[in-house]
């Protein structure tokens, strides 16, 4: 059982770690907790619903998913960059009040988001047009229940990571977007155009959230507040990998993701471990494994406001 | 500015009004007549007109808790859901029938109880999260409210579950007078208006209760908040919302004054919270939605963050947005579902607020002075100007 649960956690991880980095890039760069970032997601997931029902199938498959499936993905990953930038040009860049300000302003970006999804589509839930796949066979006697998706998913998440690493590491936009990150006002005296690598942010934070919200929709469902609601877990990830560090975010969406996809297995931790007695366990249920890692969340911002990965980038 | 000296000079009141205030005056004034047009014109049955007055009358007392913390000090609380619940259902808790733990005590009792319960939530919260950065400690208290919501949905022993508790009694239960007052009132019919004979019930007199007993906590509360706003001990929290570091220099214990403020707001929540429960006669888990939060923070941010008028007004046109789209459910021709809408328009004020107006309709102003300061003084002080400067003499 641990093993089918460490699986799921590394998907649910993939996802947690595609909304965290965005997040925690516009945390340093646009210098405010965005709370419609978990929205933003949403927006590429009926983004994606929406191209999938008008382009089909397209013939062949991979990894158990359709070929239009990735054209819906990168779609969906558009329409949330293209929808982050049209905030940002029109509501949050004409906005001189603080961070707290811009903090409250993009709770109310996150309910129009939200409403105008929820006008279209109603407030019920839909799935992709997409066969449940039969988990893979060679895995089942090992008790791992993982299907194609699942590895598919995985997989992208791993994909556009390793992009970011290097376009942050290698390219020059990476390093000015580094350079703003540590220090705005110095990127900026040394020439630096700040407004256009802000705009760059808002693409690349975005566009990753539009895909982590694809996969949302492919691993569980698409429904109007999926986003928000998994918008405080997205936070618990920043903050436990330390605000502003990208390296942070993806470190604490992955320990997020798996611990709340293993909580079940803290009651038996005893008979899991060696050397501790089998009784022994932390007695939690799964409907705990939100609250847990609100409160996780919370111990980081007492005893380690850096987070665990100390220094931004 | 008492009421004899506006009647005295009602065109002299109304140039010494900035304009906001005029606006909001005209908007009132407008609202009043188009809710007595639908009263006399029996579109808008009195007993729901009364109900409609219970709901704003919460949501201003919540509006007020939040502006002792947010308006007054600065502390950006988004657990306003959690303390809202915890104030129903400790006084659910005591007083329904159905309740697992104690249950058929007098409604004073769960009053106490709600009280007591939200304080010491309030340090529970406040303890871990008040020495936070300010956008920390919004996302650390949401967090928690979450957290406080999953406990009471989860721990069925205790609260129910998710089937959350019936048969609260109303709040005056037990009382002598008033537990029958409904009752006995006979029913009045009224025939003299336009439209069909209007019949006030045992329902209406209930709801009569219901807001005496909302008009109750909002006048205790305010007038509470209105003299701890101009007191010193107000004076230093607006310090602290200012310039913390400032605050601390002078020598204050600014996490004590803080969590201070942090409980005296929650506590004025509670009340909302145990308001509702005898308004609504069930609590479930639903109530603790943090959404909650978020109209009581529109309507702070729309009053005015800081202003205790603007606190009411706020409560106001949340109930006014609240229940307006519900009406418009009964236009056939709209072709779509209005509870989208009521979150779209809400999204829209926060950000036409912030984008144009980011102090609030109604700003602290003259609220912040003793009136007598204001009205006393002496325009252009005869002789010794800087013995009899306005405002210093006292």
């Amino acid at each position: 059982m641990i093993l089918d649960l460490i699986a799921s956690g590394l998907v649910f991880s993939s996802i947690i770690v595609l909304g965290s980095i965005g997040l925690s890039l516009i945390y340093s760069i646009a210098d405010f907790a965005n709370f419609a970032h978990g929205d933003t997601m949403t927006v590429g997931a009926y983004s994606a619903l929406v191209t999938f029902g008008a382009v089909g199938g397209l013939g062949g498959s991979l990894l158990g998913l359709p070929y239009g499936f990735f054209v819906a993905l990168a779609v969906g990953i558009a329409a949330a960059a293209v929808v982050a930038v049209i905030t940002e040009k029109v509501v949050y860049a004409g906005l001189d009040i603080g961070s707290i300000g811009l903090l409250i302003t993009s709770i109310g970006i996150a309910f129009i988001y939200r409403a105008v999804i929820q006008l279209r589509f109603g407030a019920g839930f839909t799935r992709y047009d997409i066969q449940v796949l039969r988990p893979i066979d060679a895995l089942v006697p090992y008790g791992v229940r993982v299907t194609l998706h699942d590895v598919a998913i995985v997989g992208s998440a791993v994909v556009l990571v390793t992009g970011l690493h290097v376009l942050l590491q290698y390219t020059d936009l990476g390093r000015k977007m580094r350079a703003m990150a540590d220090n705005p006002e110095l990127a900026r005296v040394s020439g630096i155009r700040t407004d256009r690598v802000k705009l760059w942010t808002w693409v690349i934070g975005a566009g990753l959230a539009g895909a982590g919200g694809v996969f949302l929709g492919l691993f569980s469902r698409l429904v109007p507040r999926m986003g928000f609601n998994l918008l405080l877990i997205i936070f618990a990830a920043v903050i436990l990998g330390g605000i502003g560090s990208v390296y942070g975010a993806m470190l604490g969406g992955f320990l997020i993701g798996m611990i709340n996809q293993l909580t079940p297995a803290l009651s038996e931790l005893g008979s899991l471990l060696p050397l501790v007695p089998d009784a022994w366990g932390i007695p939690i249920g799964i409907e705990y494994a939100d609250a847990l890692a609100f409160v996780i969340m919370v111990l980081v911002l007492l005893v380690r406001p850096n987070g665990i990965a100390g220094e931004a980038t | 500015m008492g009421v004899r000296s506006i009647v005295a000079d009602p065109s002299g009141y109304w140039n010494g009004l900035t304009r906001a205030e005029q606006g909001v005056s005209g908007f009132i004034v407008a609202f009043v007549v188009l809710l007595l047009f639908g009263l006399l014109t029996g579109g808008l049955a009195p007993t729901y007109f009364l109900f409609l007055v219970g709901l704003a009358g919460m949501y201003a007392l919540m509006s007020l808790g939040l502006n002792v913390q947010w308006g007054y000090t600065g502390l950006i609380n988004f657990s306003v859901a959690a303390f809202f619940g915890i104030g129903a259902y400790g006084t659910a808790l005591a007083s329904s029938s159905s309740s697992p733990i104690a249950g058929d005590l007098a409604p004073v009792v769960g009053l106490l109880v709600a009280l007591v319960l939200a304080a010491v939530l309030a340090l529970l919260i406040g303890i871990p999260t008040l020495r936070l950065r300010a956008d920390y400690l919004a996302i650390a208290s949401i967090g928690l409210a979450e957290v406080v919501r999953i406990i009471i949905l989860n721990e069925d022993q205790w609260t129910n579950g998710s089937a959350g508790l019936r048969g609260i009694p109303t709040f005056f239960d037990g009382w002598p007078v008033l537990s029958t007052f409904p009752q006995t009132m006979p029913g009045i019919a009224i025939s003299w208006l336009p439209g069909e004979t209007i019949v006030l019930r045992q329902s209406f007199w209930q709801a009569t209760l219901n807001v005496t007993l909302v008009l109750a906590f909002i006048g205790v509360s305010y007038f509470v908040l209105k003299r701890a706003h101009r007191s010193p001990w107000g004076r230093l929290l607006r310090t602290i919302r200012g310039d913390e570091d400032l605050a601390r220099a002078l020598g204050k214990n600014t996490y004590r004054y803080k969590m201070q403020a942090f409980v005296l707001g929650s506590l004025i929540m509670a009340l909302a919270g145990v308001f509702y429960a005898h308004l609504n006669l069930y609590v479930g888990p639903g109530d603790l939605n943090p959404i909650t939060t978020f109209y009581v923070w529109v309507a702070v941010i729309l009053g005015g963050s800081g202003s205790n008028r603007g606190a009411l007004f706020g409560g106001f046109v949340i109930v006014a947005i609240q229940q307006g789209t519900r009406f418009l459910n009964d236009f056939g021709w709209i072709p779509f579902d209005v509870a989208p809408l009521r979150l779209l328009v809400i999204g829209v004020i926060i950000v036409l607020i912030m984008r144009f107006r980011p102090e609030g309709v109604l700003p602290p102003q003259r609220e912040l002075i003793w009136p007598s300061v204001v009205d006393e003084a002496p325009k252009q002080p005869d002789t010794g100007v800087r013995d009899a400067k306005a405002g210093e003499s006292e």
